[in-house]
């Protein structure tokens, strides 16, 4: 392909080691999920244990309610 | 409803649960809570009744030395448990936080 | 054998290049390959389903030295990705039966990952998280307690300016978390908030009091550092973090489809 990449990435404010909560609040409940019958339903919050739960419990609910798109 | 006490990283194989320790930590954690809450709770209203000044001054004297040993005595088992103030409080998930944070 | 394994997406986009993240191990160390459907392409790993069907995953999600190894690798893969065209991230563990079934889905859910591309082409997200700070204990009004003979009541005037204060603080930092929000929003094409983080994932003691996201022109990114620079300094008493560039998980939104009909 011959079109130009365009530089995608602007000068980025990025710190040594992206902050693992950063990362799980988008992995966790951000990002496209499609089901259907081919998907094996498994990204659900809903599997982790209580005991993480407890952890990111500010995730999960994050998973339910879904951030606002304006 | 979730306690703050509960180790932030899990020993890996290791579930939370089963550890007894944790559990019995998990429990002081959730009466202190709720002493805590009390506190505050007595606290508010003692400040109330002063405010709606029927109280003598020999009255408020006393509810503010109770309330300053309840605080210390607080202050006494949360160390003795290791816990920190902020350790104290349980979430309630959509209703926020038990206690208020400040 | 196909039932002992399943395909591991990271990401769709409208080409994918091996090379791009040839460099990479994926998730579990398995390579990371390529899936077209239609005029979509995804990034995935074909995943032991011994280690990544829904009960192993379950308990994998359970522990966080595995969580945070996997998280890694899946947003390596979609950042890779994202360095040469507009990306749209998928969910960790999202995954299916096969790599078929896989580009029969993009296939069918063309329309919609064009639309969430076009979303996000030319655009990146940006996380702000503003914390309230805690205001310093008040220093005892040693001028007011001239009542050493009546410490009771002394210690309860205390207790009330420290609530009145901290009571004050606390809306100060909401109507500053608004007004942040607000501002920065101005700046961006779209805007959200996430829920706070919880204390103990995050390490901050001080409480989050606006977890928010957006999505800005890529021209427009230094002009929206900068704001993020001077909205901070404007509102006393809050710390703001930005973290980013972050390829669109925020943004990203593909509606759930109803279930593809049988064949």
């Amino acid at each position: 392909m011959s079109q130009p990449v365009a530089t995608r990435r602007p000068a980025a404010v990025r710190y040594e080691r992206i902050a693992l909560v950063d990362l799980l609040d988008r992995l966790l409940a951000g990002g496209v999920v499609i089901s259907g019958e081919v998907r094996l339903s498994i990204a659900d919050v809903d599997l982790v244990h209580i005991s993480l739960r407890a952890l990111i419990s500010s995730v999960s609910t994050a998973l339910e309610h879904g951030s606002e798109h304006s | 409803m979730t306690c703050h006490c509960t180790p932030a990283v899990q020993v890996p194989g290791r579930r939370i649960d089963a550890d007894p320790e944790s559990v019995e930590r998990g429990l002081v954690c959730l009466v202190l809570t709720v002493v805590e809450l009390l506190r505050q709770l007595m606290e508010r209203q003692a400040l109330r009744r002063v405010d709606e000044g029927d109280l003598t001054d020999d009255q408020i004297e006393r509810i503010g030395v109770t309330l300053m040993a309840l605080e210390d005595r607080m202050a006494e088992l949360r160390e003795h448990f290791g816990l920190d103030p902020e350790d104290l409080n349980l979430d309630l998930g959509p209703l926020g936080p038990l206690l208020p944070r400040a | 054998m196909a039932d002992a394994t399943a395909v591991w997406a990271y990401c769709v986009a409208d080409r994918m290049a091996p090379e791009w993240f040839s460099h990479l191990a994926g998730v579990g160390e398995y390579p990371v390959s390529v899936v077209t459907g239609g005029p979509l392409a995804a990034a995935v790993s074909v995943v032991g389903l011994a280690e990544y069907g829904e009960q192993a995953l379950a308990r994998h999600l359970e522990d966080l030295t595995w969580l945070e190894s996997t998280a890694r690798s899946h947003h390596a893969v979609v950042e890779a990705v994202g360095a040469h065209v507009p990306v749209i991230p998928m969910r960790l563990a999202t995954l299916y039966r096969d790599r078929d079934s896989l580009g029969a889905m993009l296939e069918a859910r063309q329309q919609d990952f064009a639309e969430a591309l076009g979303r996000v082409t030319a655009r990146t997200e940006w996380g702000v998280k503003v914390y309230a700070v805690r205001p310093e204990p008040a220093a005892t009004a040693a001028g007011e307690d001239h009542d050493a003979d009546r410490p009771g009541a002394a210690y309860l005037r205390r207790r009330r300016s420290q609530l009145d204060a901290s009571q004050h603080a606390q809306r100060a930092a909401l109507a500053g978390a608004e007004e942040i929000h607000a501002s920065l929003g101005q700046l961006a094409v779209a805007a959200g908030t996430r829920a706070p983080q919880a204390p103990q994932l995050s390490g901050q003691s001080d409480p989050m009091i606006l977890n928010a996201v957006y999505l800005v022109e890529d021209g427009e990114s230094a002009a929206f550092a900068e704001a993020v620079q001077r909205v901070a300094s404007l509102h006393e008493p809050v710390r703001v973090e930005l973290t980013g560039p972050w390829p669109p998980y925020s943004f990203a939104f593909v509606a759930e489809a109803a279930p593809a009909a049988r064949q």
